[in-house]
């Protein structure tokens, strides 16, 4: 549905340094996919997501909607934003306040260019999206009445009134509380899949991206870093960074001492000696890497309990620091010299100074290159269309 | 032993601290003896010495049963709806151009704004009158155009009025509504981009619509200012025979003699009440209109509309209107101040160009006096006014008990048209304080009075930025009132305090009709000397003096402008 070639532009200082921007942004998003651009404040997520929208002008490079490009260098074609028939939710939603909750969603009908709308059939078509939406009771209220979740239902409602072929979403939940976050998170979902209709969201939120996405592209300082399935996202994590801003992470730094080729499973040098690692990617002999586990994969026993005293990984630590956290139990343990591991311990209680025993599952350590270097992942899904 | 709390910090307590005591007495002093005077004097007879003399309604009646005076009325309505109406256009097409589009040269408009904040009025509607009179260059051309005895441009005249007024506050409009639409939050128009919408819908639906309100409250605001002018109807509008309100005061204080106070004071009344009610109806819309306010969002820049192949007309209608409303007038000042003696624009004078008006003016004794008196009544105005302001912009913004009596106290000068004004202030100095009238310091009191209300606005706005915590934590460190005042806020309220100054400086020297009535031979100041040199026909001289005095005040305005603009204080 969307295809998304070589985008660059750069903002420009007022001494001519380099403010920020995007460079060479490659990616697709498939019909009726939720496709995530997922970045830390700067990445240029939201600037990619307004160039796709027609609302900035790229430097270079192709945007392709439905089989018709809006945008192309080459060919000087440029689509204003108002022809380019998507439908999009802004972060502070937008919400005309002047006009009621109904001529909100009934605006783009009235500017369609397509067709004459007649006064009935826009009738018809808002009080349906409105009631999709839980709002046909405010439907002659001012807008400037309703609540931030109300207007950002709204927002959606005149995204999608016109029946757009693509939805765009600029971190449409950041100015929620928290347990409306979660509610629209599910609503939000849910609707993309009932229309059918390709969204592109931009969030800086990584469980956001992962609990709704079919398909995320992380970025960083203007370039994707990675592209993948949310379990893809986590699990295989294409460097240090993508490690790190999803999800917690511990990260052993290392090398290795000979090479390794790439899906093999060998010994990495690190402060603890030691340590197993899938290297997914493959390494280079004393190139500096780093050892990743999710402290959710840890394994603790008490001293004396493991089952397999001999194997690799294994190592004696003390608890630093206990947190119970609900679901789970959060543990600082000190393994070694002065390395410290998170790890979620949903059984087993643990108190202060505690010595127990610390296992690092091979097959859920990771090595991991430390960033520079990225690594796209290219999934089954999603397709030119 | 229980520790004694200090009365003035318990909430909730009616006791007002020392300061706001002397604060709220000083205010009393300068603002209730005007209205007091007025008063008095619109209800009683005067006789031959000036005198008060017994009740009467006779100046009231006088006044609703004149034939006059639904004509004046009327023309106090057309007059001011009508400089409303170009304020606001003129005005709103500069400021979308300056603030949400990519038209080129819009820097030029700020620089016109700021050099028309500098040049006085009675020089600015002069140059209008000698540009558009009978023997002006339009006139000239229409009449080679049209034949001898074809229609002419008649400037004296209402409809002069309404284009010389509406010019005069297309720079203050546009200043406004530059704020306003700086403002706005570009999603909305974005959103609207996203629905389909093109530049016109856009413009229609969100941008103008969300702006009304603003733009209702400042077609108000100049239809006040305009209503309550005297420059304007004095040097347009009585030639002409048009009158308006506040003309009829100052005839009724010059044609008659001896001068009939007590009629021009029932005027004076009946102004104040007329003011007063649309002072209140522009409060209620003020606060209407900046409802839809909103910061735009992290990190984005404020979207601006790209007029593509428009470009070229924009940049085109941009210069144009600088050249109109800044340049016209200026370039007519110079000619007539260059020439001994005023003639028209024609190939032929131009030989006789030289700066003997210049030399004349800068060296007489007179006009020396002049510039520096109003260089002193400005600076001893704003400078009074800054400091009253500051401690009363502090107490009204930080709710101390009192605060509402300060904040009414100090905004009540604005109901007094500056004619008005002066005329009160008149029969003060004359009854209670023979000594001060004619003095320069009976000038800076009644102006001090006058600019109180918008030195308290900028100080308001000034303490409203600097979080209260800053203060509370010197309390906690254990200073004093007096102080946290000099050592906490004072610094942190510099750039209002800087910015209150210029403003109230520009005002203060600009400022004719409010001490036309009050200036002496010792306190004589420009802009009524130029007011007199009109009415004497000393037309080079006028324009020699008022360049001078346009170059030294362009430089206090741009000071002001730099400084506002800077801090982010607002301008007007």
């Amino acid at each position: 549905m969307l295809r998304v070639e070589n985008l660059t532009k750069i903002y420009f200082l007022s001494d001519l340094s380099s403010g920020g921007g995007i460079r060479h942004v490659d990616f697709n998003v498939g019909a009726g996919e939720f496709y995530t651009l997922l970045g830390p404040s700067g990445c240029g997520k939201t600037t990619t997501l307004r160039a796709v929208a027609g609302l900035e002008e790229p430097a270079s490079g192709r945007v392709t909607i439905a089989g018709r490009a809006v945008f192309d260098s080459k060919t000087k074609e440029f689509v204003p934003a108002n022809r380019r028939n998507i439908g999009m939710v802004f972060q502070s939603y937008a919400v005309w306040p002047h006009m009621t909750v109904f001529e909100n969603a009934a605006f783009p009908l009235r500017m369609s260019r397509t067709r004459r709308w007649r006064e009935v059939e826009i009738g018809e078509r808002v009080a349906r999206t409105l009631d999709i939406m839980g709002l046909a009771a405010f439907a002659s209220r001012s807008a400037a009445q309703l609540s931030g979740g109300q207007q950002q239902r709204l927002a959606l409602a005149r995204a999608l009134v016109a029946e757009p072929r693509l939805l765009l979403l600029d971190e449409p939940l950041s100015n929620l509380d928290a347990l409306l976050r979660e509610q629209m998170r599910l609503e939000l979902r849910r609707l993309q899949k009932d229309v059918g209709i390709a969204a592109v969201y931009v969030t800086h939120d990584q469980s956001e991206a992962l609990a709704l996405s079919d398909r995320i592209a992380v970025m960083r300082d203007g370039a994707i870093v990675q592209i993948g399935t949310p379990r893809q996202i986590y699990y295989q994590p294409a460097n240090e960074f993508v490690a790190t801003f999803i999800g917690r992470s511990n990260l052993l730094r290392g090398h290795f001492t000979q090479g390794v080729a790439p899906q093999a499973r060998a010994p990495m040098q690190t402060p603890l000696g030691p340590l197993l690692c899938e290297c997914p990617s493959g390494a280079v002999a004393g190139e500096p890497v780093a050892a990743l586990i999710r402290p959710e994969h840890v394994v603790l026993t008490a001293v004396g309990r493991a089952s397999d005293p001999a194997a690799p990984n294994r190592f004696r630590g003390r608890i630093a620091h206990v947190a119970f956290l609900g679901e789970t139990t959060e543990c600082l343990v000190q393994v070694g010299d002065g390395v410290e591991i998170v790890v979620y311990s949903a059984a087993g209680e643990y108190t202060l100074s505690d010595r127990v025993d610390v296992f690092f599952p091979p097959e859920r350590t990771l090595a991991l290159a430390s960033g520079e270097k990225s690594r796209v992942q290219n999934s089954s899904k999603g397709n030119q269309s | 032993m229980a520790i004694a709390l200090d009365d003035s910090q318990s909430v909730g307590s009616r006791r007002y601290t020392p300061k706001v005591t002397i604060l709220v007495v000083l205010l009393c002093l300068g603002i209730i003896p005007p209205f007091l005077f007025l008063a008095y004097a619109s209800l009683h007879q005067f006789d031959p010495t000036g005198a008060f003399g017994p009740a009467t309604l006779a100046h009231f009646i006088g006044i609703f049963t004149s034939r006059a005076f639904i004509p004046t009325l009327l023309a106090t309505a057309i007059y001011s709806l009508g400089a409303a109406l170009v304020a606001l256009v003129i005005g709103t097409v500069q400021a979308w151009l300056a603030e949400r589009t990519d038209a080129p040269l819009r820097g030029i408009l700020y620089v016109a704004s700021a050099i028309s904040l500098g040049i006085p009025y009675v020089l600015y509607i002069v140059s209008w009158l000698l540009f558009l009179g009978k023997a002006g260059p339009v006139n000239n051309m229409l009449r080679s155009l049209l034949g001898s005895a074809g229609p002419y441009i008649d400037v004296y005249s209402l409809g002069g009025m309404v284009f010389v007024e509406g010019m005069l506050w297309s720079p203050f409009a546009f200043l406004l509504l530059s704020s306003v639409f700086r403002n706005a939050d570009a999603a909305y128009e974005e959103a609207a981009t996203m629905c389909g919408a093109g530049l016109p819908a856009t413009l229609r639906h969100v941008t103008f619509a969300m702006a009304r309100p603003a733009l209702l409250a400042l077609a108000l605001l100049v239809f006040i200012k305009a209503s309550e002018s005297f420059e304007v109807p004095a040097l347009v509008g009585l030639p002409g025979a048009a009158r308006v309100l506040t003309s009829t005061i100052y005839l009724r204080l010059t044609l008659d003699m001896p001068p009939d106070i007590g009629s021009a004071s029932a005027f004076g009344v009946l102004l104040l009440i007329i003011m007063a009610i649309l002072l209140q109806a522009y409060s209620r819309i003020y606060a209407e209109g900046h409802r839809y306010r909103s910061i735009t969002g992290k990190g984005y820049r404020p979207r601006v509309v790209r007029l593509g192949r428009w470009r070229y007309p924009a940049g085109i209608l941009i210069g144009l209107i600088p050249l109109i409303v800044v340049v016209i007038p200026l370039a007519t000042i110079l000619w007539a101040a260059l020439l001994p003696f005023y003639q028209p624009f024609s190939l032929q004078a131009v030989p006789r160009l030289g700066f003997d008006n210049f030399v004349q003016v800068l060296r007489s004794p007179s006009f020396q006096g002049a510039i520096i008196n109003s260089l002193v009544l400005g600076a001893a105005t704003a400078t009074l006014v800054t400091a009253l302001s500051a401690v009363a912009g502090w107490c009204v913004a930080r709710r101390v008990p009192g605060s509402r009596l300060i904040d009414n106290l100090a905004t009540l000068p604005l109901v007094f048209p500056a004619i008005v004004l002066g005329l009160a202030f008149l029969e003060i100095f004359v009854h209670a304080g023979p000594l001060l009238y004619g003095s320069l310091l009976s000038l800076v009191l009644v102006s001090t009075v006058a600019y109180v209300p918008y030195g308290l606005r900028y100080a308001q706005l000034g303490v409203m930025q600097i979080h209260p915590e800053l203060e509370e934590a010197a309390d906690i460190s254990g200073a004093g009132h007096v102080a946290t005042f000099v050592k906490v806020v004072v610094p942190l309220l510099v750039p209002a305090i800087v910015s209150c100054w210029l403003f109230v400086f520009l005002l203060a020297v600009r400022a004719m009709s409010m001490v036309l009535l009050l200036v002496g031979p010792d306190s004589q100041v420009v802009a009524v000397a130029l007011f007199d040199l009109w009415n004497n026909g000393q037309i080079g001289e006028l324009a020699a003096l008022g360049c001078v005095w346009t170059a030294i005040m362009t430089a206090f305005s741009v000071a002001f402008f730099a400084v506002a603009r800077r801090y982010q204080m607002p301008i007007g």
